[in-house]
């Protein structure tokens, strides 16, 4: 589920299906009957959202839930998550309570755009992601770029390594590392030269300082790299 | 075999937590629990393993990584010569470690000076103003802008220490108006542009399910983000404590963001956020090292928009308050100006030397940066710091590029 300001119940727990509740309330009134609350609000108009989904899956292991960027919405959506997150359950006034058989694994990425909220923090176990160590991402890039060769993912990794320690207004991150091996590979590049990483900078430079910086140093990074081999 | 055999969990955990909650984290006993049932359940196998359980369990921010670190440290050098021995189970691992605090029972305001009781719990700060009116026998509320005015065009540099003091709540209290922005959520109004289906239809219940009236919503106005950037080098040190006070006060009203700079710089909005005001200004002037050093408002910029707070300048007013006295050259603060202008709505300059009689933008630094201000206001005294906050949470600047330097 990608978060998003002004996401409500309605996005990320459940909707009632308004057009065929009033479609029922025409037909019944066709038939010269009077509907009831309870004839509109059952489970048949329900619509079920990604939370509630993940509370009433029936599946035989507990289903896995990815909240992403939790920081881009806001206060009111936090609140939301509370008790889902405290009680794996979910309260449908009309219908009551939602409770998980088995208690889902949500997982919750921020990119701390925004502080969240304490009361958040309690309900989850909080874990901080540095970039990959070279070894790590090797083998995070040879998995994603299946197409580029051994020697080529190692100094794509390398490089991008020593890229990060320039004064850059963006380090390229993990994603942007895949995009530019991929765009590589897609060249049919089996060792970094520097017509090539000026060519595909575009995936790892995300502003006109950035690329300008990193032209200016490649020269620099490629020594290094000759260097230590 | 297990690193923590021998040992009670449940007041290992306890203990841990309340050490580290002492070193300023914001662990819960919540969170002890937590901690404690995890150490049941993970094989625990060597001491890198606590660390993580506890990583996880017990921090909930970047910033308390560190603290979580050293605590670590200290209780596993210890743990090497006391876990393990049968009969240390009721106070294990940590007792070794800082055994001092164990017996101050509740953390009171420290060096304060204490108020009236001197009761085990901190009380509001809020009572010492109140004895203070008391003394002087004028508990009116109209007492406050009959002193404000009397000081409120002296220069910053000529007010005395009592009245620095209580800056502060003056201007919190001028905060009362804020820059807002249209959010996405959506809330009932009137005459709304949008049909809100599920309000419609609970309506409908009462009209025999025959849709009578639509309720109707609007896009709710939000708190726009305010980002202040202070200046606080040597030739901003007579201003320095209004600006901090300003920047408290900004931080207490709604979602600000502030900054310190002078070589350096720092971000400011975490300690000014607690509510006694001489704790966050003490805090603050200990975060800020370099304070009345020499000034580099371009390089600490380009830090600010290269940081991750960067992402907050996004759509935020921006308000600079400095001098111009740059010893960056005016072509990077020109350069860096731009982008902060395009990552902005808003971007007003506070100068306290604006005031002065015939001031003229001609330091490099200023006349570079004026293009991309809205505003320049001059914030020498409390009354030009009022109706400076009074321009900036109106929201309504002047188009761009129309720069009035108002003395």
């Amino acid at each position: 589920m990608q978060c998003y300001e002004g996401l409500t119940v309605a996005e990320a727990l459940y909707e009632w299906n308004y057009q065929r509740q009033l479609l029922a309330i025409r037909i019944a009134e066709a038939r010269a009957e009077t509907p009831h609350g309870s004839d509109l609000f059952v489970e048949e108009f329900l619509q079920e959202r990604p939370i509630l989904q993940a509370i009433r899956d029936a599946g035989a292991l507990p289903p896995v839930l990815l909240i992403d960027e939790v920081d881009r919405a806001d206060d009111e959506f936090e609140a939301l998550l509370f008790e889902f997150l405290g009680e794996a359950a979910v309260t449908v006034p009309e219908l009551g309570t939602f409770t998980a058989a088995r208690p889902p694994y949500v997982v919750l990425t921020s990119n701390r755009s925004r502080e969240l909220h304490d009361a958040l923090r309690r309900r989850c176990l909080y874990h901080w992601i540095e970039f990959p160590e070279p070894a790590r991402a090797v083998e995070i890039l040879r998995r994603t770029v299946p197409g580029a060769a051994e020697p080529l993912i190692r100094d794509a990794a390398q490089f991008v390594g020593r890229v990060r320690s320039l004064e850059l207004d963006k380090a390229p991150g993990m994603a942007e590392t895949i995009d530019w091996l991929g765009a590589l590979a897609a060249l049919g590049v089996s060792e970094l030269v520097r017509e090539d990483v000026v060519d595909t900078l575009g995936t790892l430079a995300k502003t006109p300082d950035d690329r300008a910086a990193i032209t200016a140093a490649l020269d620099d990074l490629n020594a290094e790299e000759n260097a230590g081999r | 075999m297990s690193v923590l055999s021998g040992v009670d969990r449940a007041s290992f955990a306890i203990g841990l937590t309340d050490r580290l909650r002492r070193r300023g984290a914001s662990a819960t006993t919540g969170d002890a629990a937590v901690f404690a049932a995890a150490l049941e359940r993970s094989p625990l196998e060597e001491p890198l393993d606590v660390y993580w359980v506890g990583r996880l369990c017990l921090v909930h921010r970047a910033c308390e990584i560190p603290i979580w670190d050293e605590l670590y440290r200290l209780v596993f050098e210890a743990v090497e010569l006391d876990v393990g021995r049968p009969g240390s189970s009721a106070r294990g691992a940590p007792s070794a470690a800082a055994d001092d605090e164990r017996l101050a029972p509740v953390r009171g305001t420290d060096g304060g000076p204490e108020q009236g009781s001197a009761l085990p719990w901190a009380t509001l700060p809020a009572l010492q103003t109140a004895v203070e009116a008391e003394d002087e026998g004028v508990a009116l509320p109209q007492r406050l802008p009959s002193e404000l005015s009397a000081i409120g065009d002296q220069p910053f540099d000529a007010l005395d220490p009592a009245d620095l003091a209580r800056l502060g709540e003056w201007l919190e209290q001028a905060f009362s108006r804020w820059p807002t922005r249209r959010s996405r959520r959506l809330e009932p109004r009137t005459g709304g542009p949008y049909v809100d289906l599920r309000r419609t239809l609970g309506r409908a219940r009462r009209t025999g399910w025959e849709p009578a009236v639509l309720v109707r919503s609007a896009h709710r106005r939000r708190p726009r983000r305010l980002v202040l950037v202070c200046d606080v080098s040597r030739s901003m040190e007579a201003y320095a404590t209004s600006y901090l006070h300003l920047m408290r006060a900004a931080v207490q009203a709604s979602d600000a963001e502030v900054f310190a700079f002078a070589t350096e710089l720092s971000r400011l909005t975490p300690v000014l956020a607690h509510r006694s005001v001489d704790v966050a200004l003490e805090r603050a002037g200990a975060v800020v090292t370099d304070r009345f050093g020499g000034t580099r408002i371009a390089s600490n910029l380009t830090t600010l928009l290269r940081s991750r707070h960067g992402d907050l300048l996004r759509g935020a007013v921006v308000v600079i308050a400095s001098d111009g006295w740059d010893s960056d050259p005016p072509e990077q603060l020109d350069r860096v100006m731009a982008r902060l202008r395009r990552r902005a709505y808003r971007v007003f300059w506070l100068n306290p030397r604006a005031g002065a009689e015939g001031f003229e933008p001609r330091v490099g630094a200023m006349a570079a940066a004026l293009p991309y201000c809205d505003r320049l206001l001059p914030a020498h005294t409390l009354r030009a710091l009022v109706d400076a906050i009074a321009v900036v949470s109106d929201g309504r600047a002047p188009p761009t590029g129309s720069v009035t330097a108002r003395a």
